[in-house]
C-alpha cells in the first residue's frame, strides 16, 4: 500500500520533471547569427559594423583581372584572344550567346537569387540599405569636406553615405553601358511584398540619373592626394565621381547610343535623337576633374599598376587576399618557366601589336617609321613593351621564347600562347628566375582615361584643336615616345576631325589595353562590326638556327552582329520573371 | 482508501479462485477425450525455423483442437495422440501453419518458414501495435527475418519490391555510400528537402546516415506507415510517411545462441565497354573529316588526327608504347571483390529479465584493383567496414513496471582513394582514352597522358590512385534508450505509463592522407629512341605525405517522451484504446563540412516539442473507428507560428463479421473495408533554417587602407518570411483488406490514395532580379499525389511441398497544381499541371540530310546567319550538317530555340514499382526469389557518360551517322565541337532521355535447414544458404552502359551497383 503511494509520488515527480523541462522557453533566434539591428546599431558610435557594411558594397566592384571565365574581358574584343578557346570570352568574341546563356561574368543582372553573388542589382540594394540606414547610427567621428580627418566638417557617416550614393551610381553605370536603360530603384530599399516589377527607364533618364548622383556625391567625398593614404586609399573620392561623370557623359555622346545618323530608334538603348551638345558635356565634365589637379601622370608607365597611391589612379579595387601577390603573373605569364609556373591565359593578337607606334612615334604602316618586318618588335612605343611579352622580350631573367617549339610556345598540349605574344600589363618587371610579388589592385579610373576621354570629346565638339593634340603628346611624352624635331611626338599637323578621332581611338587602345575598355569602345564607336567580323590574327615565328621567319596565321574569327550586340539582351529570366519589362521591352534584334 | 484497497484486495482473491476454478474446468474438458479413447501414442519434436529454435509455438492435433501443447523454451514439444488422424498442425505467430504427418513416428523436427502475411501479423505503427485485423489505416510492414540474409549493408536496400508504397533509387555502389534513397508512396513536395521519410527505430527518429548504419539482423520488424491516420501521430513530421523499425527483444527461455558468418562476391550489375585504340583512333578521324566539313568556306581542312601508319599500328598492336590501346576500365576495375559478414546474437531469459545481445561485423572491399602507394603503405582503395553491437534488456521490477534499457553502438571505417573522383575519370576522354599512355612504361616506371587528345601531362590513372593518397572517415554512433513502464491497472485496467528517454549520438572524423604536393614521378617513353622524359609538370621522386583530419559532424540529440497509454475491452465486445503522448526532442549539430549538413544547424540545437493523442474504439472486431491527433512544432517557425494541430480520423468495416456476410461468403475469412482522412505536416525548409529572422552574414573580407588588413564585411542574406510555416498535407485513404479461401490461403490488400500537398515551402522564381537579394521560401506551393498500392498473397502446398507468393504493386502520380513560375518562353515548358521534376527538352525528330542542311546553311548565310523563316528548323547561327539531331519546331518559325521545348519522358523517380516474391519449401529446402521492377521513369546521361570527346568511345559511337550508314544510324554524327545539337547537355531531348524500365531478380536465396539428426556438437539449428543480390537485370535501353538506377542528368557513376552472390552458414546452439 506504502509501495503504491511511492510509485504514484514517483510517477507524479516525473512528469513534473518531464513537464517542467518540456516548459522552458526554446532559444529562439540563434545567438551567432546578425540581425539587421546589429548593423545599423543606434548605440555604435564608432560605426564598427555599419562600416563592414560599407564595405560589402565596396566589395561589389569587380576585380578585371582574368575576371570573365579566367580570361581578361579584353580577350573577347580584337585585342586578344584567349589561349584556351571555348570559354565565356571566346563565347562573348563569337557571338554566341543569347538572353538565355549569357555568358556568367558578364550577366551582371542575374543570380542575385544565390546569396552573396557580386553581382550590380545586388550591389544597388546593398547602397541603399546602406544609406537608409546610416542615419541611426550615431557614428562621431567628423570629416572635412577637404579631407581631414576628426577635424570639424561633415560627419563621417555623411561621407560614408555619399560613398555608397557613388558606388551605387558606379554599379548603376555598370549595367547600362551593358544593357541600356534599367529600371531605376531610387532610394527605396525592396522587400519581398513590394511590387519590383519595375519597367526599364530610359537610357536618357538611367544616364542623367547616374550623372546626377555623381553630382550629388562629389562633394561631400574625401579628396586626393588623400592626408592619411595608410587608412583611406581604397575610398572612392571625390575624383571618381568626376571621373564617372566624365565616362557616363562620353558613353553617353557616342555614337552607339547618340546616333549621329538620326537618333536611337528605341529609348531604352539610346537617345531618339542626336545631340552634338552631348560631346560638350562630356570634354566639360573631363576638363572639370583635370582643372581640380589633383592627378597627374606618372611617369613610371608600369608603376601606375603596381604601387599604391599612385598619383594617376583615380578609383582603384583593392586585390582581394593576400598582397603583394603574384597571381596576374602564373595566370598570364609565359609557360615553359618551372620556377615560376604560369598559365598563360592570354594570347594578345597581331592587331593590338601592329597598333603600337614606333617610338617615333610613327605608326608602323608609315614608310617613314622605320618599322622592319624582319625584326617587327624593336624600337617600339615604349607601352608596347609595357603591355606585351614578344619572342626575344626579356623575362624572368632570360630571353622569351615563343617561336614554334621554343619555350614558351612548346606545342605539347598544354596551354600556351595562340599566337606567340603573351600579356605583360599589370606584371611587375620580373627580372629574377622567380616572381617577385607586387600589389595587384584593379585600376577602375587613372587621368589617362580622363585625358582620352576629354580629347576625344573635345575632339568632336571643336575638332582637333590645340588641347585635343596636347593630351595626346603627354600620353605620348610619357609612353617614352621622342618628341621629334617638330615637338609632335609622330602626331601629324593639321589632322581633320575624322583623322584626328582614329588616332585617339588607337591612343585609347593601345595605352588602355587590358583595362575594360576596348570591349565597350568597339561598341560605343559602331566600329563592333567591321573589327570583330574579320579574322584575329598571331604571329607563328619558326626557329630555323636562329634565323626567325614570322608567319601570320589565323587564331580566331570572331563574330559580331550589329547594332544588335552594342547592348547586350536583357537575361531571359528577367524578361519571363519581370512583366514590367517582358518580351515587349527586350533589347531590340534580341529574342533570347 | 483503505475501503477501496480492500475491495481491491477481494477483487484479487475472487478472481484467483474463479482463476483455478476455470482451469480445473479447462482440464477436464482436455483429459475428457483422452479419457474416452485413451490412445497412447506420444510424439515429441522440436519446432524450428532457419534462424533456430521456437519456443512458443503451439501444436495441435489436428482434428481435435482442444488437445494442444506449446513448444518450451528449447523449442521442444511433447503431445499424446488422441484422434485418429496422425497429424499435428503448427503454428507459430507469423509464420505459415504447418501440417506434419506423424504416422509411424515418435519424433518429428518441424521446420517453419517464414511468412508474414498471415492473420495475425502485427504490425508496429508509432507507439503500439495493430494487426490486419484490426487496422483502419495503411500499412506495410515485413517482418526482417525475411530480409536478414539479403547481402548488402543496408536496411534499406533490402526493402524495395516488398512494401507496398514503397518506392526506392540505388545510385551508387561504394561501399559505405550505396544506401538507397527512398520515398513513401513517391514525392509530393516541390522542396526538394521536404520529401524525406520520416524515419522511426523503437519510436526514435533517426536520421537516414543512422537507418543506414544499423545491422539488419538486429531488426525485429519493419512498417511503413503511408496514411494520415498512422502518421498523424507524428504531426509535423508525418506529411512524407513514416518508416518505423523495431528491435529484436528477448524471449524468455534458455540462452538461445545463434551465428552467422557469410561472404559474398561482389561484382558490377553492368561492365561498360570502351572501344579499343584502334576504333576510337578511327572514329577521332571520322569526327575531324566532319567537323572538317562544316569549316566555313575558304578554311583548310584540318589534318586528320591519325594516319594510316598510326591505325596499322593500333591495330596490330605491335608498339605498344609509341602506340598504346589500354583497356583503362578492366585495368583499373576488378572484375570481382569480396564482402563479408558474420553475425553473433544471444537471447533468453526468464520472466524478470530478457535479453537480446547481438554483435555484428561486415566488411566490404571495394571494386578498384590495388594500386598501393610506392612504399606499400596505404590503402588506396574503397572499403567499408562496419562493427555493431546492440543489447536489449527487459526487466519487470515487480509485477507493474517493467524496465527496458537498449544500448546499441555502431563503428564504422570507411576509405577511398583521395582523388575520389579518379574512377569517374575511367569514362573521361579527356583524361584517359585507350591511346593515352601505355600502363606502365617497359622499366616499370609510371607514364604520363602523351596524346594531342590530353593536355596538361596528367599521370595515368594508376599512378594517380597509386599516390594519391586516401580519404578515410571513421564513425561511431551511439544510442541509448531507457524506458519505464509502469501499468495503472490499479486506477484502471488498461492503463499504463512510460516514460521514455533516448539520447543518440554520431561523430564522424575523417583523415586524409595526402601527398605534400602532387608531383607524382612519370615518364613518357620514346621506343624509337629508347628515351624517358620527365613529365614536365612531374617531380623525380614521390612525394611524401602529409596528413590532415577534421571532425565532419558531430550530433547530438536527446528524446524525451512520456506517454499513457489505455487499452480495455469492456463487456466482451466493446474495446477501447487511447494515448497521450508528449514527445519533446533536442538536436544539436557541429558540423565541419558544409556539405553533409546544414551549416545553419551548427550550435543552436534543433527543437520539437509536441503533444499526440489516439482514441480508438472498435465494437466486436467489426466496427472499427479511431481518431489521431497531434498538436506540435518546431522551432523553424516563429514564435507566434510555431504549433499546429495535424488530426486525422479513419473508420473500418469488417463485413465478414457480419452474419449475413458469413452465410453468402463462408470462404472469405476477412473482408474488410476501411478509410481515412486527414491533415499531416512537414517542417523542412529549402535554405536557411530560420526563414522567419533574417540575418547577416560576416562575410569575404575587403582590404582597405594602405596596410591592407583584411577587413571583415557583412552582407546581407535572404530575405526573411516572418509568417513562415509548415507544409500541409491532406491525405485521404482509402483500403481493402481481405483473406479468401480456405486457411486463408489467399491475401489481398488493396489501397487508393489521394493527396494534396498545399502550404508548400518554395522559394520564388518569379520576382525579378531587380530586388537584388535572395528570397526567402514561402508557403505558396500545391501540389497533388494519387495513385494505389497493395498486395495479394496465396500460400498453399502441393504435398510435402510449401509454397508462398507475394505480389507487390505501388503505383503513385504526382502533379504540380500551383508552382510560383515565371510565365515560360512556350506553353510547353509550363511546370503547373505536371509532376514534379518533369523533364522539359526538344522533341527529337530524325537526322538532317545533307540536302536539308544546305538549305539551312544557304539560307541562314542569305538571312545574316538567322535561320527565322525558313521551312527547315535550325538553331540560330549554328552550320548544320547532315547527321545532325533534328528536333521539332514547335512554333514553326523556323528557329529551334526555347520556345521548341517541351515536356518529355518522365520524372527520375518511377511511379511504378512491382516486387514478386516466390517462396517455396520442402522439408528442410527452401527457395525464396524476388523480382523487383521500376516502371515510368526517365534518365539523360550528359558529359563524359555519352558525349563524343568527353566520353571515351563506347560501342554506341560505331553506329554513328556518317553518309554510309545514313540509314541506320543510332547517334548523330560524331563532332568534336562540344555545344552543337547533339549535345544532350545543350540540347536535352527525348533523343537522349531514355524512357526506362527495369526488372530485377533483385534477391534470391537458398537454403537448406540441416536436420536436428546432422547437427553436431550441441547445436540446435543449423542452416547453409546462398543469397544474391542484383543477380540479374533486364532493361529497356541499349543506349548507355549504365545501371538502370541512374540519377538523371549526370554522368553516371563509376561505382557501378553490385552484384553479389553470398554463400553463409548459421548455427543456434
Amino acid at each position: 500500500m506504502k509501495n503504491y503511494k511511492n510509485k504514484i509520488l514517483i510517477g507524479i515527480g516525473l512528469i513534473t520533471l518531464v513537464a517542467a523541462a518540456a516548459c522552458r522557453k526554446s532559444e529562439k533566434f540563434p545567438v551567432d547569427k546578425v540581425s539587421g539591428i546589429y548593423i545599423f546599431d543606434p548605440r555604435d558610435s564608432a560605426g564598427t559594423q555599419a562600416l563592414k557594411y560599407l564595405l560589402n558594397v565596396y566589395s561589389v566592384v569587380e576585380i578585371g583581372h582574368n575576371r570573365v571565365g579566367g580570361d581578361y574581358l579584353d580577350a573577347a574584343s580584337d585585342d586578344a584572344v584567349s589561349s584556351s578557346p571555348g570559354g565565356q570570352v571566346t563565347i562573348l568574341a563569337t557571338a554566341g550567346y543569347t538572353a538565355i546563356d549569357l555568358p556568367a561574368n558578364e550577366n551582371v543582372w542575374s543570380s542575385t537569387n544565390s546569396t552573396n553573388t557580386a553581382n550590380y542589382w545586388n550591389g544597388i540594394r546593398s547602397a541603399t540599405e546602406f544609406m537608409a540606414g546610416i542615419d541611426v547610427v550615431p557614428v562621431k567621428d567628423f570629416v572635412a569636406p577637404n579631407g581631414k580627418i576628426n577635424g570639424i566638417g561633415v560627419s563621417t557617416r555623411y561621407i560614408w553615405r555619399n560613398e555608397a550614393r557613388l558606388l551605387r551610381a558606379y554599379f548603376y553605370f555598370e549595367l547600362v553601358k551593358r544593357f541600356g536603360g534599367v529600371p531605376l530603384l531610387g532610394d527605396k530599399v525592396y522587400n519581398v511584398n513590394d511590387n519590383i516589377a519595375l519597367p526599364r527607364s530610359s537610357f536618357a533618364d538611367c544616364i542623367s540619373y547616374i550623372v546626377s548622383e555623381c553630382d550629388k556625391a562629389k562633394d561631400s567625398l574625401i579628396t586626393a592626394p588623400l592626408i592619411n593614404p595608410a587608412q583611406d586609399n581604397y575610398r572612392v573620392t571625390q575624383g571618381a565621381a568626376m571621373a564617372l561623370k566624365a565616362k557616363v557623359l562620353l558613353y553617353a555622346a557616342s555614337p552607339a547610343f547618340n546616333n549621329p545618323s538620326g537618333g536611337n530608334s528605341n529609348p531604352l538603348t539610346g537617345y531618339p535623337s542626336y545631340s552634338a551638345s552631348r560631346w560638350q558635356l562630356a570634354a566639360t565634365a573631363a576638363s572639370q576633374l583635370m582643372a581640380i589637379g589633383n592627378y597627374s601622370l606618372d611617369p613610371n608607365f608600369k608603376n601606375i599598376f603596381l604601387t599604391q597611391n599612385d598619383p594617376e589612379v583615380i578609383m582603384v579595387r583593392t586585390a582581394n587576399g593576400t598582397n603583394p601577390s603574384n597571381n596576374v603573373e602564373s595566370n598570364n605569364g609565359p609557360v615553359g618557366f618551372g620556377s615560376a609556373v604560369a598559365q598563360g591565359r592570354t594570347s594578345p593578337t597581331q592587331e593590338l601589336v601592329d597598333s603600337y607606334p614606333m617610338s617615333n612615334g610613327l605608326p608602323i604602316t608609315d614608310p617613314n617609321s622605320g618599322y622592319d618586318p624582319n625584326n617587327p618588335y624593336n624600337n617600339r612605343d615604349g607601352r608596347f613593351y609595357a603591355t606585351i611579352l614578344y619572342n626575344g622580350a626579356p623575362w624572368l631573367g632570360t630571353t622569351l621564347q615563343t617561336y614554334e617549339g621554343g619555350i614558351s610556345k612548346p606545342n605539347n598540349g598544354q596551354t600556351e600562347t595562340l599566337t606567340s605574344y603573351y600579356m605583360c600589363k599589370f606584371m611587375g618587371p620580373q627580372t629574377t628566375s622567380n616572381f617577385q610579388g607586387h600589389d595587384e589592385d584593379w585600376v577602375i579610373f587613372r587621368y589617362a582615361e580622363i585625358k582620352l576621354d576629354f580629347a576625344e570629346a573635345r575632339n568632336e565638339t571643336d575638332g582637333p584643336v590645340d588641347s585635343v593634340y596636347q593630351q595626346l603628346k603627354d600620353l605620348r611624352l610619357r609612353a617614352g615616345i621622342a618628341p621629334g624635331a617638330d615637338n609632335m611626338y609622330g602626331l601629324t599637323v593639321g589632322m581633320t576631325k575624322d583623322q584626328m578621332r582614329a588616332v585617339i581611338q588607337n591612343e585609347r587602345r593601345i595605352e588602355m589595353a587590358f583595362e575594360e575598355q576596348r570591349y565597350f569602345d568597339i561598341r560605343r564607336w559602331g566600329i563592333a562590326s567591321t573589327v570583330m567580323n574579320q579574322p584575329l590574327m598571331g604571329m607563328s615565328i619558326t626557329n630555323s638556327n636562329g634565323n626567325l621567319t614570322y608567319n601570320l596565321i589565323q587564331v580566331l574569327q570572331p563574330k559580331f552582329v550589329a547594332p544588335k550586340m552594342n547592348v547586350y539582351p536583357i537575361p531571359y529570366d528577367e524578361v519571363l520573371k519581370n512583366p514590367a519589362i517582358g518580351q515587349a521591352h527586350q533589347n531590340p534584334g534580341w529574342s533570347f | 482508501m483503505e475501503f477501496l484497497i480492500k475491495i481491491f484486495q477481494f477483487n484479487q482473491i475472487k478472481k484467483a479462485v474463479m482463476r483455478k476454478i476455470i482451469l480445473f474446468f479447462q482440464i477436464i474438458i482436455i483429459m475428457l477425450p483422452a479419457a474416452l479413447y485413451a490412445q497412447t501414442k506420444t510424439v515429441t519434436g522440436t519446432v524450428r525455423d532457419g534462424e533456430g529454435i521456437l519456443p512458443g509455438a503451439t501444436v495441435v492435433e489436428k482434428g481435435l483442437p482442444a488437445n494442444g501443447v506449446t513448444t518450451d523454451g528449447n523449442g521442444k514439444f511433447k503431445i499424446t495422440m488422441k484422434g485418429t488422424s496422425e497429424v499435428l498442425i503448427v503454428r507459430f505467430i507469423g509464420d505459415v501453419t504447418r501440417e506434419i504427418n506423424v504416422a509411424g513416428k515418435n519424433t518429428v523436427d518441424v521446420i517453419m518458414s517464414t511468412n508474414s502475411h498471415g492473420l495475425d501479423e502485427v504490425s508496429v505503427v508509432g507507439f503500439g501495435k495493430t494487426t490486419r485485423i484490426t487496422n483502419t489505416g495503411a500499412v506495410s510492414s515485413i517482418n526482417a527475418a525475411e530480409v536478414r540474409e539479403i547481402p548488402t549493408a543496408n536496411v534499406q536496400n533490402t526493402l524495395a519490391g516488398r512494401l507496398p508504397g514503397f518506392f526506392s533509387q540505388q545510385s551508387s555502389g561504394q561501399p559505405g555510400k550505396d544506401a538507397s534513397d527512398f520515398f513513401i508512396r513517391g514525392i509530393s513536395s516541390l522542396n526538394p528537402a521536404g520529401n524525406q521519410p520520416l524515419i522511426i527505430v523503437d519510436d526514435i527518429e533517426y536520421t537516414y546516415d543512422q537507418l543506414q548504419q544499423i545491422n539488419v539482423n538486429e531488426i525485429e520488424t519493419i512498417s511503413i506507415l503511408k496514411d494520415a491516420s498512422t502518421t498523424a501521430i507524428y504531426g509535423i513530421k508525418g506529411a512524407n510517411g513514416v518508416l518505423v523499425v523495431t528491435t529484436r527483444r528477448g524471449k524468455a527461455g534458455t540462452p538461445k545462441i545463434n551465428f552467422r558468418a557469410e561472404t559474398g562476391i561482389q561484382s558490377n550489375t553492368i561492365t561498360p565497354v570502351f572501344l579499343d585504340a584502334y576504333q576510337s583512333a578511327l572514329l577521332v578521324n571520322q569526327a575531324e573529316a566532319n567537323d572538317n566539313l562544316a569549316l566555313p568556306a575558304g578554311q583548310a581542312p584540318r589534318q586528320l588526327s591519325f594516319t594510316q601508319n598510326d591505325l596499322n599500328l593500333f591495330k596490330s598492336g605491335t608498339d605498344p608504347y609509341g602506340h598504346p590501346n589500354v583497356d583503362w576500365y578492366n585495368e583499373i576495375v576488378n572484375k570481382y571483390s569480396y564482402q563479408t559478414n558474420a553475425n553473433l546474437d544471444i537471447s533468453g531469459g526468464n520472466e524478470q529479465v530478457k535479453y537480446f545481445i547481438s554483435g555484428g561485423a561486415l566488411n566490404q572491399d571495394g571494386d578498384v584493383k590495388n594500386f598501393p602507394d610506392p612504399r606499400g603503405e596505404l590503402n588506396n582503395n574503397y572499403y567499408f567496414t562496419r562493427y555493431n553491437f546492440r543489447s536489449n534488456l527487459d526487466m519487470k521490477a515487480n509485477k507493474t513496471l517493467d524496465l527496458r534499457l537498449d544500448v546499441t553502438t555502431r563503428f564504422s571505417d570507411l576509405n577511398q582513394p583521395l582523388a575520389e573522383g579518379a574512377v569517374g575519370q575511367l569514362y573521361d576522354f579527356t583524361k584517359e582514352t585507350p591511346f593515352t599512355a601505355p600502363f606502365l612504361n617497359p622499366n616499370g616506371s609510371f607514364a604520363y597522358a602523351y596524346s594531342p587528345f590530353n593536355s596538361g601531362h596528367l599521370p595515368t590513372l594508376n599512378a594517380r590512385l597509386a599516390s594519391g593518397g586516401n580519404d578515410n572517415s571513421r564513425r561511431t554512433d551511439y544510442n541509448v534508450l531507457f524506458n519505464a513502464v509502469q501499468k495503472l491497472d490499479a486506477f484502471t485496467p488498461g492503463l499504463s505509463a512510460t516514460a521514455r528517454v533516448a539520447y543518440s549520438s554520431v561523430e564522424q572524423y575523417s583523415a586524409q592522407i595526402t601527398p605534400s604536393s602532387s608531383a607524382i614521378p612519370s615518364y613518357h617513353y620514346d621506343p624509337v629512341a629508347n628515351t624517358y622524359t620527365l613529365n614536365p609538370s612531374g617531380a623525380y621522386v614521390f612525394p611524401t605525405y602529409s596528413q590532415t583530419g577534421q571532425t565532419d559532424f558531430y550530433t547530438t540529440d536527446v528524446n524525451i517522451q512520456l506517454f499513457a497509454n489505455y487499452d480495455r475491452t469492456f463487456g466482451s465486445l466493446n474495446h477501447v484504446t487511447g494515448l497521450f503522448l508528449l514527445n519533446q526532442d533536442s538536436n544539436t549539430t557541429y558540423a565541419n563540412n558544409t556539405i553533409i549538413l546544414d551549416p545553419t544547424q551548427v550550435a543552436v540545437p534543433a527543437k520539437f516539442r509536441g503533444l499526440s493523442m489516439r482514441g480508438g474504439y472498435d465494437y466486436a472486431g467489426k466496427y472499427l473507428f479511431d481518431i489521431n491527433a497531434a498538436y506540435n512544432g518546431t522551432d523553424r517557425f516563429a514564435a507566434n507560428h510555431r504549433y499546429g494541430w495535424f488530426p486525422a480520423v479513419s473508420l473500418g468495416y469488417a463485413l465478414n463479421k457480419e452474419d449475413y456476410f458469413k452465410n453468402l461468403f463462408p470462404a472469405i475469412g476477412l473482408f474488410k473495408i476501411r478509410g481515412s482522412y486527414g491533415i499531416v505536416g512537414s517542417d523542412a525548409a529549402p535554405g536557411n533554417r530560420y526563414v522567419y529572422n533574417q540575418y547577416y552574414t560576416q562575410g569575404g573580407g575587403y582590404n582597405f587602407g594602405q596596410s591592407e588588413a583584411d577587413y571583415n564585411s557583412y552582407y546581407e542574406n535572404s530575405l526573411s518570411n516572418p509568417n513562415v510555416v509548415w507544409e500541409r498535407q491532406k491525405e485521404l485513404d482509402l483500403g481493402l483488406d481481405m483473406n479468401l479461401l480456405k486457411d486463408n490461403k489467399l491475401s489481398v490488400t488493396f489501397d487508393y490514395f489521394h493527396n494534396i500537398r498545399y502550404d508548400q515551402l518554395i522559394t520564388p522564381a518569379n520576382v525579378s532580379e531587380v530586388l537584388g537579394v535572395g528570397l526567402p521560401a514561402v508557403n505558396v506551393g500545391k501540389t497533388q499525389n494519387q495513385g494505389f498500392d497493395g498486395q495479394i498473397g496465396y500460400h498453399s502446398n502441393i504435398g510435402k511441398v510449401q509454397f508462398a507468393t507475394n505480389f507487390v504493386f505501388s503505383y503513385a502520380k504526382n502533379k504540380i497544381l500551383y508552382e510560383d513560375e515565371p510565365q515560360p518562353a512556350s506553353p510547353n515548358e509550363a511546370l503547373t499541371g505536371w509532376p514534379i521534376n518533369q523533364p522539359i527538352g526538344y522533341h527529337f525528330v530524325g537526322y538532317y540530310t545533307a540536302a536539308e542542311a544546305q538549305e539551312i546553311n544557304t539560307y541562314e548565310a542569305a538571312h545574316g546567319g538567322n535561320n527565322k523563316g525558313n521551312s527547315i528548323a535550325a538553331p540560330i547561327g549554328e552550320i548544320m550538317e547532315a547527321g545532325d539531331l533534328k528536333y521539332y519546331d514547335f512554333n514553326h518559325d523556323g528557329v529551334i530555340d526555347e520556345y521548341d521545348k517541351t515536356h518529355i519522358g518522365h520524372p527520375n523517380l518511377p511511379n511504378t514499382t512491382l516486387g514478386l516474391n516466390l517462396q517455396a519449401s520442402y522439408k528442410g529446402f527452401s527457395i525464396s526469389v524476388l523480382f523487383q521492377g521500376s516502371f515510368n521513369y526517365s534518365f539523360i546521361v550528359t558529359g563524359t557518360g555519352i558525349e563524343p570527346f568527353q566520353s571515351q568511345f563506347q560501342p554506341i559511337d560505331l553506329q554513328a551517322w556518317t553518309p554510309s550508314n545514313a540509314a541506320n544510324a543510332q547517334f548523330p554524327r560524331l563532332t568534336q565541337v562540344p555545344n552543337t545539337v547533339n549535345s544532350p547537355t545543350f540540347y536535352p531531348s527525348d533523343y537522349w532521355l531514355v524512357n526506362a524500365y527495369y526488372i530485377r531478380l533483385k534477391t534470391l536465396e537458398l537454403r537448406y535447414v540441416l536436420p536436428s539428426k546432422l547437427l553436431p556438437f550441441h547445436l540446435t539449428a543449423g542452416s547453409i544458404y546462398l543469397s544474391c543480390y542484383n543477380l540479374i537485370t533486364w532493361d529497356n535501353y541499349d543506349k548507355y552502359q549504365q545501371d538502370p538506377e541512374i540519377s538523371t542528368n549526370t554522368v553516371g557513376d563509376a561505382y557501378i551497383n553490385q552484384r553479389v552472390v553470398n554463400l553463409g552458414v548459421q548455427f543456434g546452439f
